[in-house]
């Protein structure tokens, strides 16, 4: 750190004040963030251009004082402040769906859409982007624990935002008897499916009371591609069928044991491997966090 | 085993966990408060052992059920305090926090049947709740530290002392990141999605990042100690309102797939 030109939290949470208020003009000039925009293969720009700019703002960081400043500790304090901010007012504000327009008028019940909100969190990833580089650079085997979890939750942030508009969830409903191609989307729209599920029987166990101890669907599965199979749906228990997952997510409450559908989700997230490589180093991270936590402090 | 017979448990175990307190405070010998708190561990876990058998499922459905593990690990947690930094008070202070939460359990019983709806039947539920509570008595430990250390006025306080609040909070932490994160690998498989921005997730993610700012902050500036430690005081106020307060939360109301007592 240089002496002469110490940038303290202060100037942290000045950044996040400046990154808010351009993110309100945003939010006033363009409206809401439509994530659907992102879509592949435009997220996959998207990180290329971040990957460009985290490399870029690296080999600047010798003549420019600021980039140096965004991988330091205020600055760390300054963003997990702002972040721990505006994720609180998400916390007190009731969020509505994805598919309705906010109801206030800044745009603060649609948080996942705010543009001051997104672009705070952007600058969380920037700065765990370019400390994350520049320990892997000057590589030492104490860094390990920390390359972990910083890296980890970069990896997992970026592929979780990014990938959120290749998401697929899908609302198929089923009847005894019946074969189903067509699904509802997210949007409520209705779409027709690579997977048929035919529902032989919808399965329903109850405790003493009355409260569903057990419902699942008894399906028979068939693809384009004439992977054909029969197979029992239970709840926490999806089946993987070319790329989708199909849960059992509902039925006829009204009519219980006795419903002749049931509701299925399917659910595509093609990005999920890259989440979870995220989620398996924040673990492994904390794992390590265990043992070496005095050690740290020494660094 | 049943409800019923826990105020016979839990009377013994407080009876064992203050007379360990006590003799802690009595003599340097570090024997007798490890016995006798290890005695209360013993018959407040077989209390839960036996719910758990006659309930046919873990008993981490309920608030009740949750603050029966928190009861527990909370003198637990005291216990590896007091061997490893040697102080006396520790153990008064985790058992006096265990008696609120075992009191709390007696006055206000919430309905311990047997039902377990099919979302939390899963491998995950033991993990992500047992996990997730004994963080949340790690970090108890550390407020009470914080109170210990910003009420005291007779000394200063020492490096040593905030380095053992630094590292309740950060194995404190660890464990908290263990439990968000099955919690997000759980939820995959019973929703649909790692991480839906729920209201407990979102409170989950406002205290895991307000933590993680008292670790930064710790490590930027170890002599500046009253700011960090006023910073962990709403830490726990975060925690709190991730734990229960949502369900008193308006903003919250209605739209937490997380609600499983109030049935």
């Amino acid at each position: 750190m240089t002496r002469t030109k110490a940038w303290s939290i202060k100037h942290g949470l000045l950044l996040g004040g400046g990154l808010a208020l351009v993110g309100l003009l945003l939010q006033f000039l363009l409206g809401p963030i439509d994530w659907q925009l992102i879509s592949w293969p435009v997220n996959v720009y998207l990180l290329l251009f971040f990957v460009m700019l985290v490399v870029a703002l690296h080999l600047m960081r010798g003549a420019f004082y600021p980039v140096r400043w965004l991988t330091s500790l205020p600055a760390a304090i300054g963003v997990l402040l702002w972040i721990t901010a505006i994720t609180l007012v998400m916390g007190l504000v009731k969020q509505l769906p994805s598919t309705q327009p906010p109801a206030d008028a800044l745009g603060i019940t649609r948080m996942l859409s705010f543009w001051p909100f997104v672009l705070l969190y952007g600058w969380l990833a920037l700065s765990l982007a370019l400390v994350v580089l520049q320990r892997l650079l000057s590589f030492k085997w104490r860094n390990v624990p920390f390359l972990l979890l910083h890296g980890g939750i970069l990896v997992s942030l970026l592929t979780a935002t990014l990938g959120s508009a290749d998401m697929q969830r899908m609302k198929l409903i089923t009847t005894v008897g019946a074969t189903e191609w067509r699904a509802y989307n997210q949007q409520e729209e209705m779409v027709e499916l690579p997977i048929a599920v035919e529902l032989n029987r919808f399965i329903m166990e109850q405790y003493d009371d009355g409260s569903p101890k057990r419902y699942a669907s008894d399906v028979n599965i068939y693809t384009k591609s004439g992977n054909n199979f029969h197979a029992t749906v239970d709840v926490n228990k999806p089946i993987k069928v070319d790329g989708w997952k199909i849960y059992q997510y509902g039925y006829d409450t009204a009519a219980g044991p006795e419903s002749r559908i049931s509701i299925l989700e399917l659910v595509s997230d093609p990005w999920l491997p890259a989440v979870y490589a995220g989620i398996a180093m924040m673990l492994a991270g904390a794992f390590t966090l265990l043992f070496i936590s005095r050690k740290i402090k020494e660094d | 085993m049943d409800w019923n017979h826990f105020i016979i448990y839990a009377f013994a175990a407080i009876v064992c966990w203050i007379a360990g307190a006590v003799l802690a405070w009595k003599s340097s010998r570090r024997l007798w408060p490890n016995v006798l708190t290890l005695l209360g561990l013993g018959i407040f876990f077989s209390f839960i052992v036996g719910m758990w058998v006659s309930l046919e499922r873990p008993p981490l459905r309920t608030m009740g059920e949750t603050r029966l593990w928190y009861s527990f690990f909370l003198p637990m947690v005291g216990l590896v305090v007091y061997n490893r930094w040697r102080y006396k008070w520790i153990l008064s202070f985790s058992t006096l926090m265990a008696v609120v939460f075992i009191c709390i359990n007696i006055f206000k019983p919430e309905i311990h049947n047997k039902t377990l709806m099919p979302a939390l039947q899963s491998a995950w539920f033991a993990p992500h709740v047992i996990v997730y509570m004994f963080a949340y008595a790690l970090l108890g430990a550390a407020f009470v530290m914080v109170l210990y250390l910003l009420l005291r006025k007779s000394k200063p306080i020492t490096a040593q002392e905030m380095d053992m609040t630094d590292n309740l909070v950060r194995v404190g932490l660890a464990f908290m990141t263990f439990g968000m994160l099955f919690g997000a690998l759980w939820a995959k498989e019973a929703w649909g999605h790692y991480w839906a921005w729920d209201p407990k997730e979102t409170w989950a993610a406002i205290t895991w990042m307000a933590y993680l700012a008292y670790l930064h902050y710790r490590h930027y500036a170890p002599s500046k100690v009253r700011p960090a430690l006023i910073l962990l005081i709403v830490c726990f106020v975060f925690l709190q309102m991730c734990w229960w307060g949502i369900n008193y939360l308006p903003s919250a109301q209605g739209s937490s797939v997380h609600t499983y007592s109030l049935n």
